[in-house]
Parts: C-alpha cells; structure tokens; sequence
C-alpha cells in the first residue's frame, strides 16, 4: 500500500463534484442476469433524474460496476435520455453482488451529489427488493494490483 | 519505458481507448501497465480494466493533477523499479490539467529513465457544444485541449460529418499546433494511427 498523499484541489475543477459508493446488495430470492441489467439501468437514470431535481448543470459521469461470484456489469451514463449503457459479463442470477457507484457531477455542491446518489440507490434498491450492506474492505486511496 | 497521458472531460471514450489500446500492444508484443484515477473515492475503471486483463494501479481519493499527485508519481516509481513494462498509459480523471500531470512526471521520467510519450485528449464530438460554450465547462475543456499534443474527436460514428468538421475547426482555433484526428472504438477509426503516435512520438520538452 503506497502512503495516502494529499494536497489542495486544483481551481480549474470548480463546479465538479464527485461521491463514491460501495455496498453489497442481497436478496433471497436470485437477481436473474436480465434483472441485474435492469436494476444497472434504473439506477443510472434514477441518480441522473436526482441531480437534476437538485440542480445539476450537467452530469459529469455516472458509472455503477457490480460483481458477482460469475459476472460483472459495467453500467454508465452522460445524462442524457436513453444514453444509458450497460455491459459486462453476464453470469448466473446472483443472490448478492457487490456495487461501486462513483457519481460526478456539475453544478452541485458535494452534500448534494451524495444525497442524490444515495436518494436513487435507496429508491432502485427498494424497487427491487434489495437488502443493502456494507461492503468488506475500505478504500484508501491508491490499491496495489 | 514510455510514459503516455490519456486525457479528457468526463465521458469522452478514455477508459474504452484505454482497454482498446492495451489490447492492441499486447497483440504487438508489448506489455502496458496502466494507472489510472477515477474522481470518486471509489476507484471503478481500474477494476473494469482488469476484467479486460490489465494491469491496472487504480488511484482514488482525488485527482492525480492536484491532490493526490503524489500517490502518482510513487506509483510510477515503483512501475519502474518494478515490472518496467513498455509502456505506462496513465488516464488521470475528466476533470484533471493535463500539462500539470506532464510536469509532475517530468522530474520522476529523468530519474527514472522514463520516456515522455504523447498527451492525448479525447474531446466527444456529441457534446462539442455545451464542453466549448457552457460555463466554466468551456474553461476546463479548453485547457485540456490546449494541453495535448494530440487530440482524438471520440464517437466519430455518432455525429455527422458536419459536427465532425465542425469540432475539428474549434479544437483546431485553441490548439493549431496539436495533430488532430476521428477516433471510433466502435469501427477502430483512428485506432491505429493513435497506436503509432504512442510507439514513436517522444516529447522532448
């Protein structure tokens, strides 16, 4: 692990705002591979509608990865009606999965990203049935591959 | 070694011109390890990547053009120390100063034994208005253009050829002295081209 260094922001980043996010999602019941996809989707519109209402100028990029013992998704958005991508490997229906969702955003103060993508994450995971728990590591800052 | 910089706002097409690059000097023979930032405290490319069978060094936490620069330069440190691969792809976040990356990598390169290959910023030729003309956006944008040495107008396949030449004059007015060119990781326009600048394209200053 490479020691955490950390120095003031750079002023050209004024108006972008960026929240991370990491739980493990479970259910029961098996997320087929088709749901997953759909869940990916939803969410990538649910945080995109959220920073808007709040005020959003533009949305930087929205990206969710999910990983499973089988599969992994990579789902994105830029913001704009129906450019929702979603792509990956699928697998088999997964009863968890762990996800990664990284919001930045332009126009919204830092507080404001987080309550949106944490207002969508609730909404998408109530939809669905989906039980959230943390995830098993923390992050610091720079991962040794 | 060389060391080549893939810059751009958010959403331009890096990590895909990443993944597709990797992938192209690999069938060459050529190992690539890639550093990459995300702005988010969690890192997502970097595990996308290694799905693909990169090597990957994921940075969060910050931008590597401010503050979390010098997680960077150990990281190129130990690349160098380390595997040494032929080259190192560093994609610093959407929001990150090109030139200020460069500068940064500058001091570790010579001590290193690193060459500097191109910077090369992806600007998305679907959002060509809003990056030029918004707010501070057009502030950001056009310092990372002004910064690459090559720019590459992504998702070519996705506009008209009228937008397409469109986007080539504006980028073209803020930086004459940068190569320009259409990239599409869809139909690999521009892929190769991009992939010969890497090999051979060494800055000096």
């Amino acid at each position: 692990m490479i020691d955490f260094i950390r120095t003031e922001e750079n002023p050209a980043h004024e108006g972008i705002h960026g929240y991370g996010v990491e739980c493990l999602a479970t259910r029961r019941t098996p997320v087929s591979p088709a749901e997953l996809r759909d869940f990916a989707a939803a969410l990538m519109a649910a945080v995109s509608s959220a920073c808007f209402a709040r005020g959003a100028k533009d949305i930087g990029h929205i990206k969710a990865y999910m990983e499973h013992e089988t599969g992994f998704l990579l789902a994105d958005t830029l913001g704009s009606p129906g450019d929702v991508t979603v792509k990956g490997k699928d697998g088999e229906a997964a009863s968890s999965f762990r996800l990664v969702v990284n919001s930045v955003v332009y126009g919204l103060v830092p507080e404001a990203v987080r309550e949106a993508t944490e207002e969508a994450l609730a909404a998408i995971f109530k939809e669905h049935g989906l039980c959230r728990e943390p995830a098993n590591h923390e992050h610091k800052g720079t991962t040794e591959r | 070694m060389k060391l080549v910089q893939i810059a751009g706002y958010l959403g331009s097409g890096k990590t895909t011109l990443v993944i597709a690059l990797a992938k192209r000097m690999a069938e060459l023979g050529l190992k690539t390890a890639v550093i990459v930032n995300d702005v988010g405290e969690i890192p997502v490319d970097g595990r996308v990547m290694e799905e693909y069978g990169l090597t990957v060094k994921d940075i969060g936490g910050g931008c590597i053009c401010c503050q979390v620069a010098g997680n960077m330069l150990k990281t190129v440190e130990l690349l160098a120390n380390g595997p040494r691969p032929d080259f190192i792809v560093v994609e610093p976040t959407g929001m990150a100063v090109p030139n200020t990356i460069r500068e940064n990598i500058k001091l570790s390169a010579a001590k290193n034994n690193i060459a500097i290959g191109p910077t090369i910023v992806l600007f998305d030729t679907t959002r060509a208005e809003k990056l030029l003309t918004y707010d501070t956006l057009k502030r950001l944008v056009s310092t990372q253009l002004s910064d690459a040495d090559i720019i590459a107008l992504s998702k070519t396949d996705a506009v008209s050829s009228e937008a397409l030449e469109k986007a080539r004059a504006e980028v073209s007015r803020i930086n004459p002295s940068a190569e320009v060119l259409g990239l599409s990781t869809h139909s690999g326009e521009g892929l190769a081209d991009l992939v010969g600048a890497v090999r051979e394209m060494v800055i000096t200053t």
